[in-house]
């Protein structure tokens, strides 16, 4: 039925869209809307996020590389990620006035001051030290509001199986890039994938992101945002962009 | 008859649909119109509201406006080319970070006093990391061009032959006579002898420059140009090209001239086994590079061995 019903939107819809000569489907914005929504009234989640991204070889190429994110968020200002991937093993910890970075493969760390939330942690993060957190967009407030903004199509491209769950597919597009994003189908309508196909830089050059093993405000204990770097870790000073 | 029946239940359905959808955009309009703004700063204060307080995002920002045609959406910075690498699709134009203190760059590593003398001679410990030193040394283009392109971070490029490869920095000991840069000694030893370079007097005794300072003699970053006879006890010979070596010792370059030899900047793309204690492991962006001076170390791998390069760093502006 509610396949019937969205369908039914999405063809009302995209009538009246294209008579404004807009390319902005409205029932990817509702779909986005439903996602973001659920994702602000989370006070906890957990999630797996694997991720495969394309570098350039002057050699060989593209080069994919894989990375398997673990991600523990608590709001407003605690957040754990232990990310393992072909790049080596890190963590980050961040418990609301300081973010700590340590790699397990290196074994050294460093710590640096960090605003007082989440979002502002990850923004920071990654302008100063060009860090980027998994999947981060997902989960700015103004997620939708900056796909408006930043693309000239934004459409419902259907239905299709992610690790076979059934996900509704939006798929964004501007001159730099093209963003899939996969939303489940389900009462919850939590991302699943998505794939950013970048034009700018090299043709076909891609990162792609798979969710899994979400947990909705799961009970997640203060102590595991500490970090106390383990005997014989070396500190490191984390060299800001600028 | 049947038929125009069925006809005009269908058109009033998708009349009443059509009816439907427009009443839901109503709906958003006005709550758009007692909303907030996408002008305003982002949302990632804390709110009043106690639900939001404890949100992990602050509470989502359902677009404001149904009218979703460019001219009505308020940018302030169109999309900039991003990293591939980068999952983050969002700009970060934004009130939050407009406010942050804008560090300084440069990071003083080569004044750390660490090294505690355990010898027979007098001396003091000056623990300030406050030291005034002379960091002037720079680095000398490389002789050959890099078989691969720079790795580039916060507007800077960094330049090696060799791959990275990392290893822990632990700083070589040269002996008990090689003291750190920022290191005060009470008194200098006998057999020190004076250099003079850059119209300055400098102490030189057994690989280590002292400058006066104070009651005692403080060691320094040996001064370009320093010439001496006697090139250091365990000192390593560096090869910079086909014709020309460099001579090392505790972080110092010499090269052969027709006064003895004199102290030089490295040059870029030369590799060195150890490097001495005073350094800093810096984080740059996904590398980890040693920091001595100003001079940053690459950590690489040469026939199974742990070395140094030293890196060329350069700004972006100034290779295009």
């Amino acid at each position: 039925m509610r396949i019937i019903f969205v369908g039914l939107l999405a063809v009302i819809l995209n009538i009246n869209l294209y008579a404004q000569e807009s390319h902005i489907d409205t029932v990817a914005i509702m779909i986005l809307n439903k996602m973001g929504t659920l994702i602000g009234e989370l006070e906890s989640c957990s999630f797996t996020l694997k991720t495969s991204s394309d570098e350039i070889d002057v050699n060989l190429g593209l080069v994919k590389y894989f990375k398997v994110n673990q991600v523990y968020l608590v709001g407003p200002d605690k957040m754990l990620i232990n990310s393992r991937g072909d790049k080596g093993h890190i963590g980050y910890w961040y418990n609301g006035e300081k973010l700590m970075y340590y790699s397990y493969t290196e074994n050294n760390y460093g710590v640096i001051d960090a605003p007082p939330t989440i979002m502002a942690t990850i923004d920071t993060v990654h302008t100063r030290y060009g860090i980027d957190f998994p999947a981060a967009d997902f989960f700015y407030p103004t997620f939708t509001e900056d796909l408006i903004a930043d693309f000239d199509q934004i459409i419902f491209a259907g239905q299709s199986q992610v690790d076979g769950k059934n996900s509704y597919q939006i798929i964004a597009k501007n001159d730099q890039m093209s963003i899939q994003i996969w939303i489940s189908d389900d009462a919850l309508f939590l991302p699943t994938k998505f794939v950013i196909v970048y034009y700018d830089i090299s043709p076909n050059q891609q990162f792609e992101g798979t969710f899994s093993d979400w947990r909705l405000n799961p009970e997640l204990p203060n102590e595991m945002f500490e970090f106390s770097p383990p005997p014989g870790a070396s500190q490191l000073i984390l060299l800001p962009k600028y | 008859m049947k038929k125009s029946k069925i006809i005009c239940r269908q058109l009033i359905y998708l009349v009443m649909i059509l009816f439907l959808v427009s009443l839901t955009v109503e709906a958003q309009r006005m709550r758009h119109n007692s909303g907030g703004s996408r002008n305003k700063s982002r949302n990632t204060s804390v709110n009043t509201n106690n639900r939001q307080n404890r949100s992990i995002n602050g509470g989502y920002n359902k677009p404001t406006t149904r009218d979703y045609s460019k001219q009505n959406v308020n940018r302030q910075q169109k999309p900039t080319t991003r990293d591939v690498n980068k999952s983050n699709i969002k700009q970060t134009n934004n009130s939050i970070n407009n406010s942050l203190p804008n560090n300084n760059r440069n990071i003083n590593s080569g004044n750390r006093n660490t090294n505690i003398n355990s010898g027979n001679r007098n001396v003091n410990i000056n623990n300030s990391r406050n030291v005034n030193i002379n960091n002037n040394m720079y680095v000398r283009p490389p002789v050959h061009p890099y078989p691969r392109p720079p790795y580039t971070y916060g507007g800077y490029r960094y330049n090696a032959y060799h791959p990275y490869h990392y290893h822990g920095y632990h700083p070589y000991y040269w002996g008990p006579a090689y003291h750190p840069w920022g290191f005060f000694v009470a008194t200098i030893a006998v057999t020190a002898i004076i250099v003079n370079a850059n119209n300055q007097k400098y102490y030189y005794d057994q690989g280590v420059y002292y400058e006066k300072s104070g009651s005692g003699y403080t060691v320094v970053q040996a001064p370009d140009g320093a010439t001496i006879q006697v090139l250091p006890e365990g000192y390593q010979t560096v090869v910079v090209n086909e014709t020309t070596n460099n001579y090392y010792y505790g972080g110092t370059y010499y090269e052969k001239t027709s006064d003895g030899y004199t102290v030089v900047p490295p040059t870029a793309g030369t590799v060195v086994e150890n490097l001495p204690e005073g350094g800093d492991e810096v984080k740059v962006g996904d590398k980890t590079y040693v920091k001595i001076g100003d001079v940053y170390y690459q950590p690489i791998v040469v026939d199974g061995e742990n070395k140094y390069e030293v890196v060329d760093v350069t700004p972006v502006s100034d290779s295009e």
